[in-house]
């Protein structure tokens, strides 16, 4: 955590930054940290219940924060293609954006929690992460941590996959039935970044706001839609949602469709253009008849 | 005010005689899948259902009173005359039990507002038709404040029934008329009060467990919101906040809502309420374009104003039962109590 500490201490001192967005002690746990003084820069901290996505922060939709001046922010390997995410849609420049990026291993779905990390707390990303030591990173910070646990359970997604359309159609009734339209997991979104979202318009109503199912169907199956090929897997609507749907189940099922058509995976390379954004001649297109 | 004991047989055998009586029950049950697993308030389809202990549900008790989207008027359009279908403001009847008393206190704070200009008859109706059976909590966790707001673990504020958890089930207090017609209608469920030291006992220790979290001067507390409306304190408050409401959302006593007219087809549709948040930019957003709310810290700052000075103003009570929901939810992290704490040392009232 010194080196951690240091480099942001440093980055105030010397007015590369205004702020250092990170992650501090709460009173109830590990909470993001807004650090803008060097003599504050000893707050900072990592471990396992560091799981919120900082990146979040940089989106330029939370006005409060725009006024704070230049940032720097704290990512682990997964928060850092949000930041190219930001980038490639021209939402930050990356040199506006000073990237911190910390070797993780593995984190908690509960920031109150003990940080002990087992199969049953771990958050699911964590199972196929394969950027423990983040890429896009103007400074990487401390040791690489031992390799998380395999969290337990079934395959959500195969299994889903295996049900017939009806099942499925049953299943997602039943999830979706619960929302309450309080568009949380869009709030906390990294990529939900637009100044007015197609749910918040009125004329047209797109899409109604009232929670009922045909409502929450087209609320949920739009949101997910504009996130194929974006969506970074952070998991922070999952971990948002007061009526605990499990988004990241259809949000991980279009990233494999997007990767199966498109061969693109959610890169932490902002130059690596998204399918959404770009046009190939060899794009496949059989099912245009 | 008299006093029974309820075995746990007992307890859902009285959930299966509601049930076949054909009224409602709503209980804290399992909801959700894999690891998302949770308890909410569901009304009941058997009284196997019923789960009491798991501490409180992951939302509040307000949804049974006011649902997040409700149907206020249908209309149909015929040339050019509008017919309006009202709509019924009579419920099942519904027993609600195991209600922790920062849920169970809610309804009654949230009366006020509904009976204030306007008689709100789909809430008043839902009230109406509804006996809460309370249980008496254990002390909760570190994100509970409900002693600072003048309740408790052992509150039997909005409860007709309170049950208390003794070795031998439940001891139960019966505290209103609704809560004895209960009584009297299942009397056979009922057994005499024996345990009312043993319940004594559980109340005080659950007390003892909630109240060094939090505590403060209430009039003071009003008093420097009241006066400090443009203090420097609140410019940075919500830096972590994302403005997503779900505080609001799982808040027993937040009650704003949008009205909405809903087309079914071409010529008829329908109004519905919905519930809404002040922690979105959208709430007050005008129609010129201009946002009196302008970012997220002056929304944050009408919350704790609202819930904490207004509401207390207009109606003598503060709008919250210190559930501590706002806080244990919070995706990023914002911390009611902390800036409760700050505000009752800067009014000079921190206990």
């Amino acid at each position: 955590m010194k080196a951690l500490q240091e480099l942001a201490r440093k980055l105030l001192e010397d007015k590369t930054v205004s702020v250092v967005i990170g992650y501090e002690e709460g009173p109830h746990g590990v909470r993001p940290a807004f650090i803008t003084k060097p003599d504050q820069a000893d707050r900072l901290i990592f471990d396992p219940r560091c799981v919120h996505n900082l990146a979040t922060f940089l989106s330029p939709r939370r006005s409060h924060l725009v006024t704070l001046g230049k940032k720097a922010v704290v990512v682990k390997g997964c928060d850092a293609r949000a930041v190219a995410g930001l980038v490639r849609e021209t939402q930050i420049k990356r040199e506006d954006v000073v990237v911190i990026g910390v070797r993780c291993g593995g984190v908690t779905g509960d920031p109150m929690g003990d940080g002990k990390l087992t199969e049953k707390n771990v958050a699911p990303r964590c199972a196929v992460c394969d950027v423990r030591e983040p890429k896009l990173a103007d400074h990487l910070v401390g040791e690489l941590p031992p390799a998380p646990p395999t969290p337990k359970g079934p395959d959500m997604v195969a299994k889903l996959d295996a049900m017939t359309p009806e099942e499925r159609w049953a299943f997602w009734q039943k999830e979706l039935e619960r929302c309450v339209r309080c568009h949380a997991c869009r709030e906390v979104c990294p990529m939900c970044f637009c100044e007015r979202c197609i749910a918040d318009k009125s004329m047209p109503q797109w899409i109604e706001s009232s929670a009922h199912p045909r409502a929450n169907l087209s609320w949920q199956m739009t949101r997910v839609l504009h996130m194929a090929g974006r969506c970074v897997g952070c998991g922070e609507c999952v971990r948002a949602c007061p009526a605990n749907i499990p988004l990241g189940l259809i949000l991980k099922k279009v990233a494999a469709v997007v990767e199966e058509r498109y061969g693109y995976r959610v890169s932490d390379d902002p130059s690596v253009p998204a399918p959404i954004g770009t046009y190939r001649l060899d794009d496949k297109q059989e099912f245009i008849l | 005010m008299s006093a029974k004991t309820l075995t746990q047989a007992d307890l859902t055998s009285l959930v299966s005689d509601i049930l076949a009586a054909d009224k409602r029950v709503v209980a804290p049950s399992l909801v959700g899948i894999g690891p998302l697993e949770h308890i909410e308030y569901r009304p009941l389809h058997k009284a196997e259902d019923m789960v009491l202990d798991r501490g409180l549900p992951k939302r509040s008790i307000k949804e049974m009173f006011f649902p997040p989207t409700e149907v206020v008027f249908r209309w149909k359009q015929k040339k050019s005359d509008v017919a309006i279908d009202e709509i019924p403001t009579t419920f099942q009847q519904t027993v609600v039990i195991g209600a922790l008393p920062c849920d169970a206190a809610a309804p009654g704070i949230v009366d006020r507002v509904m009976n204030w200009d306007y008689r709100d008859e789909l809430w008043n109706g839902r009230r109406e038709a509804t006996t809460i059976v309370a249980m008496a909590c254990d002390g909760g966790d570190k994100s509970c404040f409900c002693t600072a707001v003048g309740l408790g673990p052992e509150s039997s504020k909005g409860a007709d029934l309170l049950l208390t958890p003794v070795k031998a089930g439940y001891h139960v207090d019966v505290l209103t008329p609704k809560g004895e017609e209960l009584v009297s209608k299942y009397s056979k469920r009922f057994g005499e009060a024996k345990s009312a030291d043993e319940a004594k006992k559980y109340q005080e220790a659950a007390r003892k467990k909630v109240e060094g979290n939090l505590s403060f001067d209430a009039p003071k507390m009003r008093a420097w919101l009241e006066g400090n409306f443009e203090n420097e304190y609140w410019r940075t408050i919500a830096l972590r906040c994302h403005g997503c409401g779900t505080c609001a959302t799982m808040c027993p006593t937040c009650h704003c809502f949008d009205i909405v007219d809903e087309n079914e087809g071409v010529l008829a549709g329908e109004r519905r309420r919905n519930w809404d948040t002040c922690q979105t930019g959208k709430f007050t957003l005008h129609g010129s374009g201009h946002n009196p709310r302008h970012d997220q810290n002056a929304r944050f700052r009408q919350r704790v104003t609202h819930k904490f000075a207004i509401y207390p103003g207009k109606f003598g009570e503060i709008l919250c039962t210190g559930c501590g929901r706002c806080q244990r939810q919070c995706p990023g992290g914002m911390d009611l109590l902390e800036i409760l704490g700050d505000i009752a040392r800067m009014a000079g009232g921190a206990a």
